[in-house]
């Protein structure tokens, strides 16, 4: 029941949360925090007692419904609820913050505001649910009905909570993901019409016409990549994680859009491993391409925010890339890099989201200056974070891209592709693009001649600098004893790589 | 014949350091003082540490520890304490030692001291790190650790005051600025550096493919990856990429930009980082690969095209950088040209190295060297330091006739710069004649000649900028700036205090100690990396007796006399007025502008690759994203809510209720579209929570 209860209790308590966030206001932050805090143990409980994990109930019609942790899904369920857990914690001043600011007056009524963030927790809770039990399905039906389950708090987390035109940008944002949905869905549902089963275990492929596969596999990979904000597919993200509410931003762009990957390595290592082999190189080249894009439109940016939003893209390039590397060590590395990238990021937006209430709204690079004297922990927390999303040790991110690399390298050189050899030489070469932009805005925002209107600020309180501070040296010790994340996910994908190759 | 030590201590070196850095923040609060002297005091143990394992290095020894890192992937994490890496950190723990003493004396007052003790003493431990990997990942991690410690170290001074540029604020070459800020300096740095990371990525992870190892030791244990890379064509490309790594960390040529600007750092990091350890590193890694490229081929020829590729490089950036350290006004950026330019001899050597028959011929020489500019280069900088804090210039033309105001720092500094000319008897005239004495053993006389060239004309120049230098600091009348400030501040300009001048001074002692005894040191380290060559990597070393190379010896006994004569001329007599000459001698005026203006290449990168990808970015940004993509946002919205509507009918049709349920949701919020702008959202969440009661009652129902 360990699971069961990790994925339902905050489900089944988000009503609760409304009703007493009704009575007592922003603090109702901490019981949303204390019922994360306990669900991630139990999932961190889970994952490192046993290398496998399932939980199995019955579910007429559609078969079993089942709960299962494994090397795979280990990284990616911890990533997001360690992050939601945490995220709790820094919502409280922001959001308050944040509501404050949306009703354009100083003494709100505070019946208004306590309803707000009631909503906005009950909404959060479902929403980080959503997520876990995305990625903790045993079904297709039951992981696409999780994938609304996250969608749909999201959408109102961003229409209710953002910034800008936040019901037009909220409502792009549902409608994008839905087309990626349906691509999904169309091809999950065929795989589950031929394959007889929705199961991830009774799933074959063998099932599938061979006309059909390409389809399939096409229809999937599209859907996951609109997922992923692969080149061309991510128009939506920017704005969508731009304008959210910062520790929503911080939820959404590491850890949500990520799944993608998992959903894409779950259906085509473990149900399709015949048509991965065909796409790989397709796959990879798209990855080069979402990588530098997203790295060189990160540059052409003033807002903060839309900058990390864009260096997500790009960071999402490093995970395709190494899904389609074709060999286990570089699907390590991107499963490895959704949780670096995951810290990384969550570390970034939500010293972003420092600033900005420190600054009283300021997003503008341009405007900001000289910030590491005056807030100095959001200026750590923040070197760390870019380090992170670079690859530099000791920080995770160096784990995660060396191996996507030499996992990459592998690939080419075992199926003797010289055009991948080279798309990997490319990739490596063009990582000084991350370094570059995230060396830029450091300095326009921590370095330089402090703007006179920012004399008297100070980091922001212990809710915010606690988070940031747990993160960073999250990130280093992943960086450090990288074993927390290899020791089950590396023989699983030996394996899996063994009936491959 | 062993020689035991505890295992623990190569982790200590760097652990202590690297573990007391972090606790820099909590020990500042105790008090400023005692966070200076813990500072201190950390580094002096390490350093300690690292003496206490050269017995280890006398007998030509190896220690080796190693323990699970990555167990899934089957690495180790260890600590090789052999002959090369011993030595290097003892110049490393010793110099850093005395850079800190140093530190105390040139940081006084400043602010932000945590910070300056939290990266030095994190530098010193990330340095350790390198010298005692076992393995090219662990290596990496003291690799980027001493280039992050870089970073922060070179932009400390962040406010970015227009006093703290480096280069002469509106010169510009190409419409590209020569003045740089500290942090864009520092971003400089990072960013160059890592352009070679990238490469020595691309060279250490194909080389995993193909070893399944990281580690050295294994490396040279067994050989089949060396064939089986050799096969495939990608032997010489993969020791070139892992050079890249080199290239940028040793600035060397086409990655050398970097380093010039780094000397908007505060002198003491320029001492430590910039000349004396981390710019070192580079030479270190071809000291550490090198052999173990040679052992694994089975012909040598067959890695010959990387050395070749190696002593060119060298070669050319010794060249380079020296050109342009002649006609620099900076004293900091004289020191630093020259600093480049020495390196390039260094990677020169450890080239040559595997061209001739004899491989420790070269590698003696070019540790040798290493060694000896450490100190007098480390000497000189800090020397620079105390004059440019005592007449608040760094212009070497707004100083002169210091010599006898701060008469200790124009004989420490002297010493330091006979030694880098190589004035026979002083470190650098050994270690440089070693050098040259290399090259001569170079099998291919094209190569040969051309090398040997290169090598004595940067000499030449290697002479007459140090004499340029030390003529236009000490020499000479007094510069109109060293008046006024005597004048407006009522005191004449004094010796720097005690706590300044002592470690550079003693560097200079030990540069004539090394100098006195400078063949004996060419023998031991001929005995010691020879005998760790021989037995721990397995190669095959023919004896090496220290011998006087007649024709080295002339040769650089030639360049001292030209080059230094012609600076003595210009800058110390006063016969000669450079100016002057530079005006009346036709086509001078060019090349001077042509050196100043480094070579063109700094505006080349500016204009190639910063301007170029922000414009393409620009372009993209507008004519791809906002251009064509953002459409897509306007077309999307349409196209779903057919989508859906079909979706719908297509789930009613194969699925039962609940994805029916799901897809006219689906169509409930898309037919909704213009409700929700209404702002209404309590209502949407309650249906949705609805949604939720009811696939919850579905489940366990």
């Amino acid at each position: 029941m360990l699971l069961l209860q990790a994925v339902f209790l905050p489900i089944i308590l988000a009503p609760l949360i409304y009703f007493i966030g009704l009575r007592i206001g922003k603090n109702v932050g901490w019981l949303v925090f204390l019922i994360l805090f306990y669900c991630t143990s139990l999932l961190l409980y889970s994952g490192f007692s046993s290398p496998e994990h399932l939980e199995s109930y019955n579910w007429e019609p559609i078969g079993e419904f089942g709960l299962f942790l494994d090397g795979l899904s280990f990284p990616f369920a911890a990533l997001i609820y360690i992050l939601s857990t945490v995220i709790a914690m820094y919502s409280i001043p922001y959001m308050a913050h944040r509501i404050k600011e949306d009703l354009h007056s100083k003494k709100a009524i505070s019946d208004t505001i306590n309803r707000k963030i009631s909503l906005y927790y009950a909404l959060y809770l479902v929403y980080a649910a959503g997520m876990l039990g995305t990625v903790l399905a045993t079904n297709l039906i039951q992981f696409y009905i999780f994938f609304e389950l996250m969608l749909i708090p999201s959408f109102f987390l961003i229409a209710e909570f953002g910034y800008g035109e936040r019901q037009k940008i909220s409502l792009m944002y549902f409608l994008w993901t839905h087309v990626g949905a349906i691509f999904l869905l169309g091809g999950i549902l065929t795989i589950g019409f031929f394959g007889g089963s929705f199961n991830f275990f009774d799933l074959n492929e063998s099932g599938l016409p061979s006309s059909l596969r390409v389809w399939v596999g096409i229809a999937i990979s599209v859907g996951l990549l609109t997922k992923l904000a692969a080149a061309g597919l991510h128009v939506w993200l920017p704005y969508a994680h731009a304008e959210s509410p910062t520790p929503i931003s911080a939820l959404l762009s590491p850890a949500m859009i990520g799944i993608g990957a998992y959903a894409f390595l779950r259906i085509f290592l473990f149900i399709l491993p015949s048509i991965y082999p065909t796409i790989v190189f397709a796959i990879s080249l798209w990855g080069l391409l979402t990588m530098i894009y997203g790295g060189l439109m990160a540059y052409a940016q003033d807002d903060l925010k839309r900058l990390l939003a864009y260096s997500s893209v790009s960071q999402m390039g490093y995970i395709i890339f190494g899904m389609g590397s074709l060999y286990y060590l570089g699907v390590t590395g991107s499963v490895f890099h959704y949780v670096s990238h995951g810290t990384g990021k969550a570390l970034l937006f939500m010293a972003a989201g420092s600033i900005i209430m420190q600054t009283g709204g300021v997003r503008s690079i341009k405007k900001l200056g000289g910030l590491g004297s005056k807030l100095p922990i959001t200026g750590i927390a923040a070197m760390i974070g870019f380090l992170a999303i670079v690859g530099v040790p000791p920080t995770s991110g160096f784990q995660s891209e060396w191996m996507i690399f030499a996992g990459s390298f592998a690939g080419a050189l075992e199926t003797g592709s010289t055009g991948k050899l080279i798309l990997t030489a490319i990739a490596l070469a063009g990582t000084p693009i991350t370094a570059g932009y995230a060396l830029l805005t450091i300095r326009k925002v921590f370095f330089g001649e402090l703007p006179s209107e920012f004399k008297n600020i100070k980091d922001p309180s212990f809710h915010i600098t606690i988070p940031l501070l747990f993160l960073s040296a999250l990130t280093l010790i992943i960086g450090i004893y990288p074993s927390v994340i290899t020791d089950n996910l590396v023989p699983l994908l030996q394996n899996v790589f063994g009936g491959i190759g | 014949m062993s020689t035991e030590i505890n295992y623990l201590i190569p982790w200590l070196v760097f652990a202590i350091p690297i573990l007391g850095a972090l606790l820099m923040p909590i020990v500042a609060r105790i008090g400023e003082k005692i966070r200076d002297y813990y500072a201190i005091f950390i580094t002096l143990i390490s350093a300690i540490l690292c003496a206490s394992m050269l017995p280890i290095a006398l007998a030509g020894e190896t220690f080796h520890h190693q323990v699970m890192w990555i167990s899934a992937l089957d690495i180790t994490a260890g600590v090789l304490a052999d002959p090369l890496s011993i030595l290097m950190s003892n110049i490393v723990g010793w110099l850093s030692f005395s850079i800190m003493v140093y530190s105390m004396g040139y940081m006084k007052g400043e602010n932000n001291m945590t910070r300056y003790w939290f990266l030095m003493v994190f530098f010193i431990g990330s340095m350790q790190l390198i010298i005692f990997s076992d393995n090219f990942l662990q290596l990496f991690f003291g690799w980027e650790g001493v280039g992050l410690c870089s970073y922060g170290l070179i932009s400390f001074w962040n406010k970015d005051h227009k006093k703290d540029y480096v280069g002469t604020v509106g010169k510009k070459a190409w419409g590209i600025p020569l003045a740089y800020s500290p942090t864009h300096a520092g971003s400089k740095a990072f960013l160059m550096t890592r352009v070679g990371d990238a490469s020595f990525l691309i060279g250490i992870l194909t080389l995993f493919y193909f070893s399944g190892t990281f580690d050295f030791m294994e490396l040279s244990k067994s050989h089949t990856w060396a064939v089986e890379l050799a096969k495939s064509g990608l032997l010489i490309p993969v020791a070139l990429f892992i050079f890249g790594g080199a290239i940028g960390k040793s600035a060397q040529f086409p990655l050398q930009e970097w380093l010039p600007d780094a000397m908007a750092g505060p002198t003491s990091v320029s001492a430590l980082i910039h000349a004396a350890t981390m710019v070192k590193a580079g030479v270190f890694l071809i000291a550490r690969i090198g052999p173990i490229f040679v052992t694994a081929v089975e012909n040598i020829s067959l890695i010959m095209p990387f050395f070749e590729f190696v002593a060119w490089i060298g070669a050319i950036t010794a060249f380079l950088a020296a050109s342009q350290a002649m006609v620099s006004n900076e004293l900091k950026k004289v020191l630093a040209y020259s600093t480049v330019s020495q390196i390039g001899f260094m990677m020169l050597a450890f080239g040559v190295a595997g061209l001739t028959s004899n491989f420790i011929v070269g590698y003696v020489a070019g540790f040798f060297h290493l060694t000896s500019h450490a100190i007098f280069k480390a000497s000189l900088f800090m020397g620079a330091g105390a004059i440019i804090h005592q007449t608040h210039t760094k212009y070497l033309n707004e100083m002169g006739g210091l010599r006898k105001q701060m008469r200790l720092t124009f004989i420490a500094m002297t010493i330091g710069a006979a030694s880098l000319a190589g004035i026979p008897l002083l470190s650098g005239f050994w270690s440089k004649d070693a050098i040259l004495a290399s090259i001569l053993g170079v099998e291919s006389s094209f190569t040969l000649i051309a090398l040997y060239g290169l090598a004595s004309i940067t000499a030449i120049m290697t002479a007459f900028y140090s004499f340029r230098m030390i003529g236009m600091i000490f020499f000479g009348k007094k510069s109109r700036h060293l008046s006024k400030l005597e004048k407006s501040s009522g005191k004449h300009i004094h010796e720097a205090p005690v706590l300044m001048y002592a470690p550079y001074v003693i560097l200079a002692i030990l540069t004539l100690a090394l100098g006195f005894t400078g063949p004996i040191y060419e023998g031991f380290l001929a005995n010691s990396l020879g005998h760790h060559l021989e037995y721990a990597v397995g190669m095959e070393i023919h004896e090496h007796v220290f011998s006087i190379n007649l024709i080295a010896v002339s040769t650089s006994i030639l360049a001292v006399l030209v080059g230094c004569g012609s600076g003595y001329l210009f800058y110390i007599n006063g016969k000669l007025n450079p100016i002057e000459t530079v005006k009346n001698i036709p086509g001078l005026l060019t090349l001077q502008k042509f050196f100043v203006n480094r070579w063109y290449i700094n505006s080349l990168y500016y204009i190639v690759f910063i301007n170029g990808s922000l414009k393409l970015s620009q372009l993209i940004h507008k004519h791809v994203e906002v251009g064509i993509l953002d459409k897509l946002n306007t077309v999307v919205p349409k196209f779903s809510i057919i989508l859906s509507t079909l979706g719908g009918k297509f789930d009613k049709y194969i699925v039962d209720g609940t994805a029916t349920r799901i897809a006219n949701f689906n169509i409930l919020i898309s037919r909704n579209v213009r409700k929700i702008q209404t702002g209404i959202t309590e209502q949407y969440v309650f249906f949705f929570a609805l949604g939720i009661i009811l696939l919850t009652l579905l489940l366990f129902g």
